[in-house]
């Protein structure tokens, strides 16, 4: 099953109800591998609740999800990274309080000795977290012991996706990547998201910055009130005039 | 990516210096330096406060209390605080002897019995915390009505016996005592022992394992520990039910030292705890918290309130100065706080 043809992951009449708010409405969604598509819609169009039951936060009504081709049920966070799907969110990726070596392996952390004495490999972890800062390019003077809230926004990026990256997600989506960021640092990301694609990561990038979604991705899914109104708009092909009137309702598709 | 290597010459001393730095820029730094200070500040007044016999005896006390602050300072690095642990302190004596005065248990039954209706206890607090998203401000307070209610509905307000402690082996491995140096020398109480080996476990547990990096993650950020798959959730029912155990187990101890289980014991010591947790660098948002900040906080609330006696200051103006030292040392872990994010 596992061969290139078959998709990552494929969503298939995705139905989700808050009580009796129909926040996703007949949702089908198809990721290849190493793609990066920019999921794009206004306020309130589901995105964020079509990413998070794709990782797991919160279960949908009906409908199924396939990845590489097995049919899943994702029922926590925890289901869903063993499914090889990492997601990014903009506020709640990483422990400010915790170093940058206790962060990348939160979770999943690098334990020695005995399992009776829990002890953390902490000189593996500090060790990994070195090489993974110097492969995404902010080793400079920053040790791996550093608190993560003294970094900056860029940087916090920089570590959740080497993070990402380390523990070989399939899919790693971005919730809001290049919010808050500087026009330097945004471009730091924008090449991390590269680097990860050229990898054989695929990604779901979610801006409300169009330009940056344009800068980066393959193909653009556009939704609107809990479905998907246009799920190829081609970056190539279209203006970001066109994606606004599909994001609007202006224009039904491109 | 292929910046060259700075030069080793240039590297060293900065990395000496920045050392000395992160020491100063430690939380626990604050509180050594104030425990330092009081401590020469008391024995040039009164040489006698550095006796033995007053070091031995206001160990002793300090431990009852620091028992409980080694696990309140975990349950307060993951976020959440236990206001049931002075009411905890005075129920569970009251548990274990009524159980074996009245001849239906042996001694190390009942103790156990104490310690699994603390366990309990813990696990309601936790549960009402996690699952129903209730503060732990009021669980913990609702709970401490509970349990102190409890404790005084079932004694009708009496103490309990325990003078038959004498001759029971838990009783000696609990509070027993012995003399380091020979006889006249330092006189140390089996829970001197119990807290310090306490202390070294949770300090380890804290820093040194997968568990206290999650403690750390559901203090720090909750969300990104749960979208890590951290079972936020259980760690702090895990922590509510040590803080109640310790408790308990602190009450039984004290019990035993003054020869009385009384129901009213232990009222106000949760405000004590908190107090000695925050000076010893722990946030009370959660997130960070540190045992050896902790252990330097009990110290310098009971040599506190055992020096200015010992120098002639009234004992009734004690809650002054310790009121004073909390408004300081937070004062100056804001500042501190302050200074390392300006400075990065």
């Amino acid at each position: 099953m596992d061969d290139a043809n078959v998709p990552l992951v494929e969503m298939r009449q995705i139905e989700k109800f808050y009580g009796r708010v129909h926040a996703l409405h007949d949702v089908n969604l198809t990721i290849k591998r190493g793609e990066i598509v920019g999921l794009l819609g206004d306020n309130g169009a589901g995105k964020s609740t079509l990413i998070k039951v794709l990782s797991g936060a919160v279960p949908y009504t009906s409908g199924q999800i396939r990845i590489k081709g097995r049919e899943v049920t994702l029922r926590s966070t925890n289901d869903a990274i063993d499914s090889g799907i990492e997601t990014i969110y903009q506020d709640s990726a990483l422990v400010p309080q915790l170093s940058i070596a206790r962060n990348l392996f939160l979770g999943r952390e690098l334990r020695k000795g005995s399992a009776l004495l829990d002890r953390l490999d902490l000189d593996r972890m500090n060790e990994v977290a070195a090489e993974l800062l110097k492969r995404v390019g902010i080793s400079k003077n920053i040790p791996p012991t550093t608190p993560i809230g003294s970094l900056s926004g860029g940087e916090r990026q920089a570590v959740a996706i080497a993070r990402a990256m380390y523990f070989d997600s399939d899919l790693i989506i971005l919730d809001e990547p290049t919010n808050n960021l500087g026009v330097a640092e945004t471009q730091g990301v924008l090449r991390f998201v590269r680097e990860a694609r050229d990898s054989g990561h695929s990604c779901i990038f979610i801006a409300h910055n169009i330009h940056h979604v344009f800068q980066v991705v393959d193909r653009m899914v556009v939704m609107r009130r809990g479905t998907i109104v246009a799920d190829d708009i081609s970056p190539k092909t279209s203006t970001i005039q066109d994606v606004e009137d599909v994001i609007t309702g202006e224009q039904i598709a491109v | 990516m292929t910046e060259p290597e700075p030069a080793p010459a240039r590297a060293a001393p900065m990395t000496r210096q920045s050392a000395l730095r992160r020491f100063i820029a430690r939380p626990e730094f604050g509180p050594l330096v104030l425990l330092i200070a009081m401590v020469s500040l008391f024995t040039v007044i009164n040489p006698a406060f550095a006796s033995l016999t007053n070091i031995g005896n206001a160990l002793t006390f300090t431990v009852e209390l620091g028992l409980i602050a080694l696990a309140m300072t975990l349950l307060m690095t993951a976020g959440e605080f236990d206001l049931s642990v002075g009411s905890i302190f005075g129920f569970s004596p009251v548990v274990m002897w009524a159980l074996f005065n009245a001849g239906t248990l042996s001694l190390p039954v009942a103790f156990v019995v104490a310690l699994a209706v603390a366990f309990f206890i813990g696990w309601v607090n936790g549960m009402f915390v996690t699952r129903l998203g209730i503060p732990s401000f009021l669980v913990t307070l609702g709970m401490l009505l509970v349990v102190r209610g409890t404790a005084l509905w079932v004694t009708n307000g009496f103490p309990q016996r325990t003078w038959e402690a004498g001759d029971q082996w838990l009783a000696s491995v609990l509070v027993g005592d012995f003399f380091v140096g020979g006889p006249g020398g330092l006189r140390v109480y089996m829970s001197l022992i119990w807290f310090i080996v306490l202390a070294f476990v949770l300090h380890y547990v804290l820093t040194g394992t997968r568990f206290g990096n999650w403690i750390q993650a559901t203090g720090g950020n909750s969300g990104a520990a749960r979208n890590r798959g951290v079972p936020t959730a259980r760690v702090k029912v895990i922590l509510f039910i040590l803080s109640s155990m310790m408790a308990a187990f602190a009450g039984i101890i004290s019990s035993i030292r003054v020869s009385a289980a009384n129901p009213n014991s232990g009222t106000g010591y949760e405000l004590e705890v908190i107090a000695m947790v925050v000076i010893g660098g722990t946030v009370l948002t959660g997130g960070r918290g540190s045992i050896i900040g902790t252990v330097l906080g009990v110290l310098i609330l009971r040599l506190m309130r055992n020096g200015i006696v010992l120098i002639g200051v009234p004992g009734l103006a004690y809650n002054i100065f310790i009121g004073a030292i909390i408004l300081s040392m937070m004062a100056l872990h804001a500042g501190l706080e302050r200074r390392h994010n300006a400075g990065t």
